[in-house]
C-alpha cells in the first residue's frame, strides 16, 4: 500500500504525467473525433473544363455540379490550364467535354469525355472519382435513352438495357462510410497503447536513473513481483478511467456502431490495459534501461500505427513483415473492435484474441528475475 | 574576429553534446535512416489485391457463373468459393476466411433477358476502407463491361438502326490519375510522411539535446557570448548535422521505392530548408520543457499522430474546421508534407507552392524568436 500511495504521489506530482495520462490522450481524442465530424470530406474543389460550350455540354456541367462530393469551384479553358491549378493545390480533380462534343454525339462519332484525379490526395481523389464517374454514366444513360428514342424504340425499352447488370453495395456495419468511424477506432486505442508503454517503462526507469529502486524493493519487503504491480496499479487505475472513457465517448457520445455486446467489448477494454504494460514490462524486461526501453516503446508503439494493418490489409503486405502485425496488443484490440463492436460477431469468433492480452500479462512473468537484478544494482547509462 | 571565435565555441559545443550522447545519435541517425525504409517496406505492396469473397449464387444460370467468373478475374478480388446461402458466408465472415460476400437472387438471368436490370449484391466487411474499395472497384468494372456487352446485343435487337448509328460506345469515358498515376497507397501516403519523419527526428534530436544539457549544467558554455551569436552556432550545427538525412529522405528514399519523382531536386532542397529550420527552432522551443532527456520521449512521440492527421495528407484541409487548421498552420511539417508532395507528386515548381514556402519562412521566422526568448531564459536560469 505504501508503494501505491508512493508511485501515486510521484504521479500527481511530475506535470510530465499529466501530460502523458491525461492532456495528450483527451487532445488525440478530440483531434481525431472532431476533425472527421463530417464522415467524408464533402464538397471537393473542382473543376470543369467545358471545350464545347453548347447546352448538353452545360447540362453535364450542371449534372456534376449538383453532386454532393463536388464543387465546381473553377473553370478553365483548357487542360494546362486545370493541371496549373492542381499543382497549386486549388482543386483535386477536373472533367473535361472535347470540342464538338454535342455535334459529334449527335453524328454517332463518339466523343471522348475524360476526367482526372490527383490522387496524391487519396482521400478526395478517390472520393470525386466515385463522383465523376457517376455523373459520367448518368449522362451517358440519358444520351442513349435519346438516341433509340431517334430511332424509333420506345423510351420504357430503352431503360431496361441502359444497366442490365448492376451491383449494389452493403457495407455492413459503417452503412454510410463514415472515415472518422474507420480511423479512430483502430488509431486511438494505439495511441493509448504508446502512451501506457511509454509511461510504464518512463516509471520503472526512474527509479533507477534516480537510485530509488533499492527503496523500492526494501518496501516491497524483496518481492519484485509486488513492487512493480504496486508502483503499476495507480497508473493501471488512470489508463481504465481514459479508455472507459474512450469507450463511452466513442460509442456513446459519438454514436458509432457498436452491434454487439457491451459486456464483452468493455472486458476487452479493460484487459487491453494490463496487455499494453505486460507488452511494456517485457520491453523493460529486455532491456531494463531508461532510455534503451523507451527508445524500443516509441519505435513499436509508433510502428505499430502501420504495421498492426488499420489500413493496409495484413494479406498484402510482404509475409516477413505482416507476422510482426501481430506482435502488439493494440492489433487484438482492433480485432476485438471489428467482432465485437462493429460486427458484433459472437464471442467465439473472437476466443483467441483475449486468449493473447491474457498472454500479455503472463508473459511478463518471465523477466521479473531481470527486472529485480536492474532493481537491485541500479547504474544509469544515459 | 570574437564573432566566429564564438561562433566556433557554440557550434563545437553543441556538436560534442550530441556526438557524446547515444539517445541523440539515435535520432540524428537511426530514425531517420532506418524509419522511412522500415515504413515503406510495410506499404510496399501498394495495392489491396486478392481480397478474399465468397459468393451466394441463387440463380446458378449461365449468366451468374460468368459473372462470377469474371469477377474473380479483377485483380482486386479473390473468389475462394460458394457458399450454399448467406448463413454460411456469414460464418466464413466471421471467422475472417473472407471479408467479403457477393449475393446473386434468383432469377437473375431471367430478369437481364426480359431487359430489366439484374441486381446482385456485395456485402463487405468495412474493417479496412482498402478492402472496401477494391471490392468495389472490381464489382463495378464487371457490371459496367458485361452491361456495354449486353447493351451492344440488345439495342439491336430493339432498333437495329441505332446499333448502326452507335458503333459501340456513344460516349466513351475516360479516366485518369494525376499524381500517384497507379493510385498505389505506398506513394501515396509515404512521401508525406518522410517529411514528418524530418521533422521529428530534427524536434525529438534537439529536444533531448535540451534536457541533457540541462542536466550536464552545459549551459554555462554559452556564458560570455551574445544570444544570437550563441543560438547561431548550434543552429549551424543542426543544419549541417541534418542536412545528409535530408537530401536521403527527399531524394533517396523515393528512388529507392520508386516513389513518383516529378519535382526539381534543387527546387525540392530549397523547399526543404525553411522546413527544417523551422523544425530546429521548434525543437530549441522545446528544450524549454524538457527537464530531463527521457521526458522528450514521453511528450513528444505521440504527435507524431496528431501532426500527420492536422498536415491534410489524408483529411484534406478544405474540409477541417477553423480551430483545427489554425494549429495546423503552427506545425511546420504540415506544410512541408503538402508542398513536397505537390512538387514531388504533381511536378508543381517552387512558385506554384508559393503559399506554403512563405508560410513555412514565416514559421522559421516566428519559431527563431521565441526560440531566442526561451533560449535566453534557459541560460540564464541553468548556467551555474
Amino acid at each position: 500500500m505504501k508503494i501505491f500511495l508512493r508511485s501515486l504521489r510521484q504521479i500527481v506530482s511530475r506535470p510530465v504525467y499529466w501530460a502523458a495520462m491525461f492532456i495528450l490522450p483527451l487532445f488525440c481524442i478530440l483531434l481525431l473525433t472532431t476533425l472527421m465530424e463530417e464522415g467524408l470530406p464533402m464538397k471537393i474543389p473542382s473543376a470543369m473544363v467545358d471545350k464545347d460550350g453548347t447546352s448538353l455540354s452545360r447540362e453535364l456541367t450542371q449534372n456534376l455540379g449538383s453532386m454532393q462530393l463536388i464543387d465546381l469551384t473553377e473553370e478553365c479553358n483548357s487542360y494546362t490550364e486545370a493541371r496549373h491549378l492542381v499543382q497549386e493545390g486549388k482543386i483535386y480533380g477536373f472533367f473535361m467535354i472535347p470540342e464538338n462534343f454535342e455535334s459529334d454525339l449527335l453524328a454517332g462519332k463518339s466523343p471522348v469525355v475524360t476526367f482526372y484525379t490527383n490522387m496524391t490526395f487519396y482521400v478526395p481523389a478517390s472520393l470525386s472519382f466515385k463522383a465523376f464517374k457517376t455523373t459520367a454514366l448518368i449522362s451517358k444513360v440519358g444520351i442513349i435513352v435519346e438516341v433509340v428514342e431517334a430511332v424509333g424504340g420506345s423510351g420504357s425499352q430503352a431503360m431496361g438495357l441502359l444497366q442490365p447488370v448492376s451491383f449494389v453495395g452493403r457495407p455492413i456495419g459503417n452503412p454510410d462510410m463514415n472515415y472518422a468511424v474507420y480511423l479512430a477506432n483502430s488509431f486511438l486505442p494505439c495511441v493509448l497503447q504508446l502512451m501506457i508503454m511509454l509511461v510504464t517503462c518512463f516509471s520503472l526507469g526512474q527509479e533507477i536513473k534516480y537510485g530509488r529502486s533499492r527503496q523500492l524493493m526494501d518496501m516491497a519487503n524483496g518481492s519484485v513481483l509486488k513492487a512493480v504491480f504496486m508502483k503499476l496499479l495507480p497508473e493501471t487505475l488512470i489508463w481504465w478511467v481514459m479508455i472507459l472513457f474512450l469507450e463511452s465517448w466513442l460509442y456513446c457520445w459519438q454514436g458509432y456502431p457498436m452491434h454487439g455486446s457491451w459486456f464483452w467489448f468493455t472486458l476487452g477494454e479493460l484487459m487491453y490495459v494490463p496487455a499494453c504494460q505486460g507488452m511494456a514490462l517485457i520491453l523493460f524486461g529486455i532491456t531494463p534501461n531508461l532510455r534503451l526501453s523507451l527508445s524500443l516503446s516509441a519505435l513499436l508503439g509508433i510502428l505499430c500505427f502501420s504495421v498492426a494493418a488499420f489500413s493496409f490489409p495484413e494479406q498484402n503486405m510482404y509475409p516477413s513483415i505482416s507476422i510482426f502485425s501481430w506482435m502488439l496488443p493494440a492489433r487484438y484490440n482492433f480485432l476485438i473492435y471489428i467482432d465485437q463492436a462493429l460486427n458484433g460477431r459472437d464471442l467465439f469468433f473472437s476466443r483467441w484474441w483475449y486468449v493473447a492480452y491474457i498472454a500479455y500479462m503472463v508473459i511478463p512473468l518471465l523477466f521479473m528475475g531481470r527486472i529485480k537484478k536492474a532493481f537491485m544494482r541500479p547504474v544509469y547509462v544515459p | 574576429m570574437g564573432f566566429i571565435r564564438n561562433f566556433t565555441k557554440a557550434f563545437a559545443s553543441e556538436f560534442r553534446l550530441a556526438m557524446h550522447d547515444q539517445g541523440i545519435l539515435i535520432f540524428l541517425v537511426l530514425l531517420p535512416i532506418a524509419y522511412p525504409i522500415i515504413y515503406s517496406l510495410i506499404y510496399n505492396p501498394e495495392f489491396a489485391r486478392d481480397v478474399a469473397v465468397v459468393v451466394v449464387d441463387n440463380d446458378r444460370t449461365q449468366l451468374s457463373r460468368e459473372l462470377v467468373r469474371n469477377i474473380d478475374a479483377c485483380q482486386e478480388v479473390h473468389i475462394i468459393g460458394y457458399a450454399a446461402d448467406l448463413n454460411e458466408a456469414k460464418r466464413a465472415m466471421d471467422s475472417r476466411d473472407c471479408f467479403a460476400i457477393i449475393e446473386i437472387p434468383e432469377g437473375f438471368q431471367r430478369k437481364v433477358e426480359r431487359n430489366e436490370t439484374g441486381n446482385a449484391i456485395f456485402y463487405s466487411d468495412m474493417s479496412l476502407m482498402l478492402r472496401y474499395k477494391g471490392v468495389l472497384t472490381a464489382t463495378t468494372n464487371v457490371a459496367l463491361a458485361m452491361g456495354s456487352e449486353l447493351q451492344a446485343k440488345k439495342i439491336n435487337e430493339v432498333a437495329p438502326l441505332a446499333s448502326t448509328l452507335t458503333t459501340g460506345d456513344p460516349m466513351p469515358v475516360e479516366s485518369h490519375f494525376l499524381g500517384n498515376i497507379q493510385g498505389g497507397f505506398d506513394s501515396f501516403l509515404m512521401p508525406g510522411v518522410l517529411i514528418l519523419i524530418l521533422q521529428q527526428a530534427a524536434v525529438l534530436a534537439i529536444g533531448m539535446a535540451g534536457g541533457a544539457r540541462r542536466e550536464k549544467l552545459l549551459y554555462s558554455e554559452g556564458n560570455g557570448m551574445s544570444i544570437t551569436t550563441w543560438m547561431l552556432g548550434r543552429t549551424a550545427c543542426y543544419l549541417a548535422l541534418f542536412m545528409v538525412p535530408a537530401i536521403y529522405i527527399c531524394h533517396y528514399v523515393p528512388l529507392m521505392f520508386s516513389f513518383p519523382m516529378e519535382g526539381d531536386s534543387l527546387q525540392i532542397f530549397a523547399f526543404i530548408l525553411p522546413m527544417l529550420l523551422a523544425s530546429i527552432m521548434l525543437g530549441f522551443c522545446l528544450q524549454g520543457v524538457v527537464t530531463e532527456r527521457e521526458t522528450v520521449f514521453v511528450i513528444w512521440v505521440v504527435t507524431s499522430i496528431m501532426f500527420l492527421f492536422l498536415s491534410g495528407l489524408t483529411w484534406p484541409r478544405y474540409a477541417m474546421t477553423g480551430v483545427w487548421k489554425a494549429l495546423a498552420d503552427c506545425v511546420p511539417a504540415t506544410f512541408g508534407v503538402l508542398g513536397f508532395i505537390k512538387m514531388n507528386g504533381n511536378g508543381s515548381s517552387l512558385a506554384q507552392v508559393g503559399d506554403c514556402y512563405t508560410a513555412l519562412w514565416i514559421q522559421a521566422a516566428a519559431y527563431t524568436c521565441l526560440a531566442m526568448i526561451i533560449q535566453w531564459h534557459l541560460r540564464k536560469h541553468y548556467s551555474r
